[in-house]
């Protein structure tokens, strides 16, 4: 199980000097393995995919989606439960992780990603034979 | 120069950061994250009077929403990812919106493992009992990016009745 786990690790703690006056969030995840990829989806509702940013820096995968806020100005807010702001979070990848092959979907405010696994490291069944 | 460093190292570590990356003035930011501190340590935002109760539990999906109004209208947004408008229920009594529905979980086929889960999936059901009286007629409801937004505007007799008071100076 903590073989397994390398392949995405959370990148903690990651100091950004912004230019936007907004609250950033961290959005929810669900990270998944299948076998010959790796799923992350995240929850940034708000966020379209013309204003979700992923970029791969190295080993780091970041995620930067957009929100505009869509509260006009004349309205006066009488119960708040979440906040107006964007979302950013990072992961770490693994070599394991095929990354010219990385594709990210957006639909109904969930972030899809796609990390594809390299043909290297992708499990391979042998059949045993009966000699 | 003395009594400034004395405070700041007496401050609890981080505090201090905590609050200068927030917007605003120091004050209310440092406020709004003792808020969140005490509402995630007690349960989420189950505190709020308007959520149900009997959910209480982290696994179950509970829409956050937000509520603002003008003269003339309300509005209520709810954030509901990875929903389709399909899914969505929004029904109206008189003075009460209700929203429902159901977050699927994506049925990924054999050989998935999980590492992570923050997500939540269920069924919910949201009550917003409406401060004023609505022109049921007129409602509408938008979903766009995972956002809920209904738009309900009172009724005419409520913003007749609702005159402002012209405050003179003597």
């Amino acid at each position: 199980m903590a073989d397994k786990t390398k392949a995405v690790q959370e990148k903690e703690n990651i100091q950004v000097e912004r230019t936007r006056s907004t609250n950033v969030y961290t959005p929810d995840v669900d990270i998944l393995e299948k076998e010959d990829s790796i799923i992350v989806l995240a929850d940034i509702p708000g966020a379209s995919e013309s204003t979700v940013d992923i970029t791969l820096e190295k080993d780091v995968l970041s995620i930067y989606a957009r929100v505009e806020p869509e509260v006009p100005e004349k309205h006066q807010l009488i119960h708040a439960e979440y906040g107006i702001g964007d979302y950013q979070r990072s992961f770490t990848i693994s070599n394991e992780i095929d990354r010219d092959k990385i594709e990210a979907t957006v639909k109904n405010g969930v972030l899809r990603l796609v990390l594809p696994k390299s043909k290297a490291v992708q499990t391979r069944k042998i059949a045993v034979q009966a000699g | 120069m003395a009594t400034k460093k004395e405070i700041v190292q007496k401050g609890r570590p981080g505090t201090d950061i905590e609050a200068r990356r927030e917007w605003g003035s120091p004050f209310t930011s440092l406020q709004r994250e003792m808020n969140r501190l005490f509402d995630s340590f007690l349960g989420g935002s189950s505190l709020s009077p308007w959520l149900p109760f009997e959910r209480g539990g982290a696994e179950a999906f509970t829409p956050r929403v937000d509520v603002s109004e003008t003269e003339r209208e309300i509005k209520v947004a709810a954030e509901l990812p990875g929903l389709d408008e399909n899914d969505i229920d929004v029904s109206l009594t008189r003075d009460t919106l209700t929203i429902k529905g159901e977050k699927k979980e994506e049925k990924e086929e054999k050989g998935t493992d999980y590492y992570r889960m923050e997500r939540s999936y269920g069924s919910f059901t949201r009550s917003i009992p409406l401060p004023v009286e609505v022109d049921t007629d007129k409602v509408e409801a938008t979903f766009k990016k995972g956002v809920l937004r209904v738009t309900l505007p009172k009724t005419a007799s409520v913003i007749e009745k609702t005159k402002k008071v012209a405050v003179k100076s003597k």
